[in-house]
């Protein structure tokens, strides 16, 4: 009897597999022929995936697309901004190359400039005689501006060029702690700067309207290269085209980088990225403008350093490069004799080096 | 070289400059006066306060010739003072380090306009030493020193404003102590002399019946 059972068992289990078999068998016949028909349509390899397809319709575009979103902010809707990567083109392909070539050529202009001409000279020596140029209040201003400009251009010129020019000197880790140091200290300095090219407007600017001479002295070069020194009067029109050279770039690069350095009043990225753009190229322009100004500040002209230091130029330096104010002053009585001034800053308190006697009284 | 500046370092230069300063003062108070024996005109004490507050502002004659180092004077020291008590790394730091206790720190906008107040008023002070003639003469290299030390603390202190690399942090905590170290032996022991030595002025002359 058991073994009767037993065996009715196994005869239901066979059975139970052979119908599991066909019904598989049978689930594979009818997926089949769809398959390869499918197959035969449209091969895998071309099904095309809707998230590439997304990512191509977003980064793709001439222009941004903004989606829905409820996030609110400026350009919060907008996926992928492809400005973004055209910023980055032209300041890795264009601004840092052209900013390389004009300050490098500057630079090279001026070292050649001064091997060939050793700079300009004072025709007649020194006279022994002294007139006021700058009173001590011009002369902090200046210091003021030019000690933030430096520091800004400093900085300015890692954060644009540190990546081609410091990154393979001093490896991605420092080049890290110092960029974010200069950022903090360009954005710290920056509303400074703005603050003493007002200053600087308002002390000069009434000197440095066109006038008389102006245009003889562009088309002499200031005499740069030979001839009789054109004639001019406070400020010669190249320290006028550098004053408003100053003050609109200044300006520029004053508004532009407030932009960047608070973005939460509503611009948007254009005006962010045109700003970039305005910021980046007028700064090195200043920059390059300013390679020119301390040359001729310095060794490029005898004796101007003077002007921003105790204030006071010899007349014969004043009579050479700035005839017109030079006769004026002498008209009003206001040169001063070396003595004079000697004395005068004697007991005042100073250790200013003033020559008592005329250069060529001493021999030279 | 961090554990060094975070640890020894720091306890020197806390040391040199507490030390410093209370041997200064004490040396100053210790010398004292000569007894003054005339029937005093007016109060010593009241003068003392009267001249330590008045000398805040300055004389009206002095005024229209000083008016930049007392605009820029204040624009530095008491920006100074606000990025030094109440800027948000130094009072965490008071907080966690030396007081136990700690108080509402100023917001991130109001470092920054302090910081500029308190550089320009710098710079523009130093420029004034080096440029006017009286005080080109009678400063010296203390004075120089002084000036540079402090702007490099205030700058590696603002260079480190994100706090995100600890090079930063440790550059400007090692500044400040070469300041601290600095700061007993130079005339930036004027921060703690001033009132001193005002009130001493104004106690003598006052005594005598003249306003200092």
């Amino acid at each position: 009897m058991n073994n009767n059972k037993r065996s009715l068992t196994a005869h239901q289990d066979d059975f139970f597999s052979v119908v599991k078999a066909l019904l598989v068998i049978v689930l594979l016949l009818s997926i089949a022929p769809q398959a390869l028909a499918a197959g035969d349509a449209e091969p895998a390899a071309k099904v095309v995936n809707p998230g590439a397809e997304l990512w191509r319709e977003v980064r793709q575009r001439e222009a941004p697309v903004a989606g829905t979103t409820q996030v609110a902010g400026m350009d919060s809707g907008v996926l992928i901004n492809i400005r973004g990567e055209q910023w980055r083109t032209f300041r890795m392909q264009q601004l840092i190359p052209a900013a390389g070539a004009l300050l490098g050529g500057v630079l090279g202009i001026i070292v050649l400039f001064h091997l060939i001409k050793r700079g300009l000279r004072l025709e007649l020596g020194r006279s022994g005689n002294y007139l006021l140029r700058f009173k001590e209040i011009d002369r902090v201003l200046h210091w003021f501006v030019a000690t933030i400009f430096i520091f800004l251009a400093l900085t300015g010129l890692i954060l644009l060029t540190g990546r081609v020019v410091l990154i393979p000197m001093v490896g991605h880790d420092v080049f890290s702690v110092i960029a974010s140091a200069s950022k903090e200290g360009h954005n710290l300095f920056g509303p400074l700067f703005l603050l003493g090219v007002i200053g600087l407007f308002i002390r000069f600017v009434s000197k440095n309207f066109p006038g008389k001479g102006d245009i003889g002295w562009l088309l002499k070069a200031g005499g740069m290269f030979g001839g009789k020194h054109p004639s001019a009067g406070f400020f010669n029109a190249g320290e006028k085209i550098w004053f408003w050279l100053v003050i609109f770039i200044g300006l520029t690069l004053s508004a532009t980088g407030l932009i960047l350095e608070f973005p939460f009043f509503g611009q948007d990225r254009l005006i962010i990225e045109l700003s970039l753009v305005l910021h980046g190229v007028g700064a090195v322009l200043l920059v390059a403008g300013l390679f020119g100004h301390i040359y001729m500040g310095t060794a490029g002209m005898e004796a101007s350093l003077e002007s921003m230091t105790s204030g006071y130029v010899d007349a014969n330096w004043a009579r050479q490069h700035h005839d017109q104010w030079a006769e004026a002053c002498e008209a009003e009585g206001a040169v001063i004799a070396g003595e004079e001034l000697a004395k005068k800053q004697r007991l005042r308190g100073t250790k200013n080096r003033v020559p008592d006697r005329p250069a060529a009284e001493e021999g030279q | 070289m961090t554990e060094f500046i975070d640890g020894p370092l720091w306890y020197f230069a806390l040391a040199v400059f507490l030390s410093g300063v209370v041997w200064r003062m004490f040396s100053i108070f210790r010398a004292g006066s000569k007894p003054d024996l005339s029937v005093p005109r007016r109060s010593a004490a009241v003068s003392a306060v009267m001249t330590s507050l008045r000398r805040f502002v300055p004389r009206h004659e002095m005024s229209p010739r000083i008016r930049l180092q007392l605009v820029a004077g204040y624009m530095f020291h008491l920006g100074l003072f606000a990025l030094l008590l109440f800027a948000a790394p130094h009072v965490l730091f008071l907080q966690e380090h030396l007081l136990g206790f700690g108080w509402t720190p100023m917001p991130h906008w109001a470092f920054i306009v302090t910081s500029q107040i308190a550089f320009a008023g710098l710079l523009l002070l130093w420029l004034h030493r080096v440029l006017n003639p009286v005080t080109r003469l009678i400063s010296d290299a203390d004075d120089h020193v002084a000036a540079v030390l402090t702007f490099v603390v205030m700058l590696t202190g603002c260079l480190a404003l994100m706090e995100t690399f600890t090079g930063l942090r440790v550059l400007h905590r090692f500044t400040v102590e070469l300041l601290m170290i600095y700061f007993p032996f130079s005339r930036l022991m004027h921060a703690f002399t001033f009132i001193p030595s005002r009130a001493y002025t104004g106690a003598w002359y006052g005594r005598r019946g003249v306003d200092a």
